[in-house]
């Protein structure tokens, strides 16, 4: 019988803070978005005492420090490395075909080949192991598709004491009783809106009462062929296919807050040449090429987290003769666009590059259209990521990027890299 | 770092070479007599690290454990997916805070021991805030 798991890490970030910190098990945490700006992770503590997701941090603060709550900047290169050690678990148990990894935090596990009886002692199995492993505590739902496995996870993790973070769906009645107890707003893939439409217009309360429609009402009032798929996952006939991992990005953008505000037009253009550098890096790690650079800036003033949907910030864009991966050839017209956008007199809060028309770079095999030049400066871009890669830390840079200053993000309370670091690693005694 | 592996099935014996790989295998025919010998060179992972994503680096601190031969700045190997048992140096957590220790346990105690007389044995009661964090498999020691 088709059966599919999700296994999904607990409030991913914090459980990674508490790792080399266990003093903070089951104290409240929070770990903060780029630049410290919003609250991106909350453990269960922290959610209790009424910390909002997602909410500005200089609002919690006063909650923050009256519980005493620990809180984190954001630790990438910990996270990045904590998640591929789960995923690795994952496909070193399931075996790597089975294994799709849908996010930093959650992968998909086809468990077709066992026994419907056994599901039980394979999600506890699996979720022992992880933690054991790598000391991330996760949850797994597991269910006929991918949507009630979904579902078995949200309830998985709604009720840990009960459900011991692990929820199968391996019978009708199982099926059934979940689907009751899962309002239509928390179907995977049910936004906002149409749960509001749903509610409203047709009364349906319950996943179970939308499983219950018809796929003709789904094609005409439910979004389609999409409302027809996730109805009939609803009922169990799968039909989200496990998906090959690692799709290319179609844009591709690096953007940043400045540490203090700046107005000086060349501070900003380092700025800009900085992420354009980065950006084009994430772009030859996909091994693409892109065709058009945007760049924006934000003013100080522009009150980006009330109105950014409004004109909040200051754009331009250039699109290229040929599409390019090379740092230095994405560099120049980036910051060109900076003398479009920059005024005089005003301070700059922010400013950010997108890459995109994103296309397969051909400049990676040596092609016998492409000039030997350009075969070069592809061995240049490769030898500099190559170099920035083992010795970390851009040891190599343009100089369009400056060299005393630094703009990377603002991270006052990041923990040290304690898996990625040779010089951060944990002191033990 | 997907793909990388240096453990288990994805090691590749010494046979599985392309001829770019082998530099002496060019058309001269010179090099060819030493191409039959030319293996992967000896990759510590290998040998140090069994179980990539349950093993974690430390830095020791100290000289609680000198007499383990375990000196201040040696780097540790840990794996966690190790079981505990009596003998072993072990990454403990002990009331929140973790600590290497090597751990003893006979039929009616459990301990935590220092290697340096300088240092007091841990009784692990009944109550004892106790738990696992690791196995350490190796030291990592400059000369």
């Amino acid at each position: 019988m088709e059966m599919k798991a999700i296994v999904d890490c607990n409030n991913f970030y914090c459980s990674c803070e508490r790792l080399f910190k266990p003093h903070l098990d089951k104290k409240p945490v929070v770990v903060l978005s780029n630049n410290d700006g919003c609250i991106i992770s909350r453990s269960d503590e922290a959610k209790k005492l009424g910390v909002e997701m997602a909410g500005p941090y200089f609002m919690a603060k006063p909650l923050i420090q009256e519980h005493n709550v620990s809180v984190f900047s954001s630790n990438y290169n910990l996270y990045g490395d904590l998640s591929w050690r789960v995923m690795e678990t994952l496909k070193m148990l399931f075996g790597k075909k089975n294994v799709e990894v849908y996010s930093v935090d959650e992968a998909f596990v086809d468990l077709s080949i066992f026994p419907v009886e056994e599901l039980d002692d394979i999600a506890s199995q699996v979720r022992e192991t992880v933690e054991t492993w790598t000391g991330i505590k996760v949850s797994v739902g597991i269910g006929p598709t991918k949507v009630l496995a979904k579902l078995a996870n949200r309830l998985a993790k709604k009720n840990k004491q009960q459900t011991n973070c692990i929820t199968v769906l391996n019978t009708d009645e199982k099926i059934i009783e979940a689907l009751y107890k899962t309002p239509v707003g928390d179907i995977w893939g049910v936004g906002f809106q149409y749960a509001q439409k749903l509610k409203t217009l047709w009364g349906i309360e319950t996943a179970l009462q939308l499983r219950n429609m018809n796929e003709d009402f789904a094609k005409t009032y439910f979004g389609g062929v999409t409302g027809v798929r996730l109805i009939r996952e609803l009922k169990g006939v799968a039909s989200k296919k496990m998906e090959d991992e690692l799709v290319n990005k179609k844009m591709i953008a690096t953007t940043r807050m400045f540490g203090s505000p700046v107005g000086d037009i060349n501070d900003i253009k380092e700025a800009v040449a900085t992420y354009t550098s980065r950006a084009a890096e994430k772009l030859r790690r996909q091994q693409s090429a892109a065709k058009v650079v945007s760049v924006f800036i934000v003013t100080k003033d522009q009150d980006h987290m009330l109105n950014f949907k409004k004109h909040g910030t200051i754009t331009n864009h250039v699109t290229l003769p040929v599409a390019t991966s090379f740092t230095n050839e994405l560099i120049k017209p980036a910051v060109e666009l900076v003398d479009t956008l920059y005024e005089k007199g005003q301070l700059y809060k922010k400013a950010g590059v997108m890459l995109s028309g994103i296309v397969p770079d051909e400049s990676i095999q040596g092609n016998l259209f492409v000039t030997e030049n350009k075969n070069c400066e592809r061995k240049l871009m490769d030898m500099i990521d190559n170099i920035n890669f083992s010795q970390r830390d851009d040891v190599l840079k343009f100089a369009a990027s400056g060299t005393t200053r630094d703009w990377k993000m603002r991270q006052e309370l990041r923990s040290p890299r304690y898996t990625t670091r040779w010089d951060e690693l944990y002191g033990i005694s | 770092m997907d793909g990388e592996e240096f453990y288990g099935a994805a090691y590749k014996g010494s046979k599985q070479f392309t001829q770019q790989e082998v530099k002496t295998a060019n058309a001269t025919g010179f090099g060819a007599a030493a191409d039959d010998y030319m293996e992967r060179g000896i990759d510590l992972n290998e040998q140090l690290i069994h179980n990539k994503p349950a093993t974690y680096f430390f830095r020791m601190k100290g000289d609680a454990m000198r007499d383990a031969g375990i000196f201040d700045g040696d780097v540790l190997i840990v794996d966690r997916s190790l079981k505990l048992v009596s003998g072993k140096v072990i990454v403990a957590v002990l009331n929140g805070e973790l600590l290497i220790r090597r751990f003893y346990q006979n039929f009616s105690a459990r301990f935590l021991i220092p290697e340096n007389s300088r240092y007091k044995n841990i009784n692990l009661g009944e109550f004892t805030d106790f738990s696992l964090w690791g196995v350490v498999t190796y030291i990592i020691h400059a000369v």
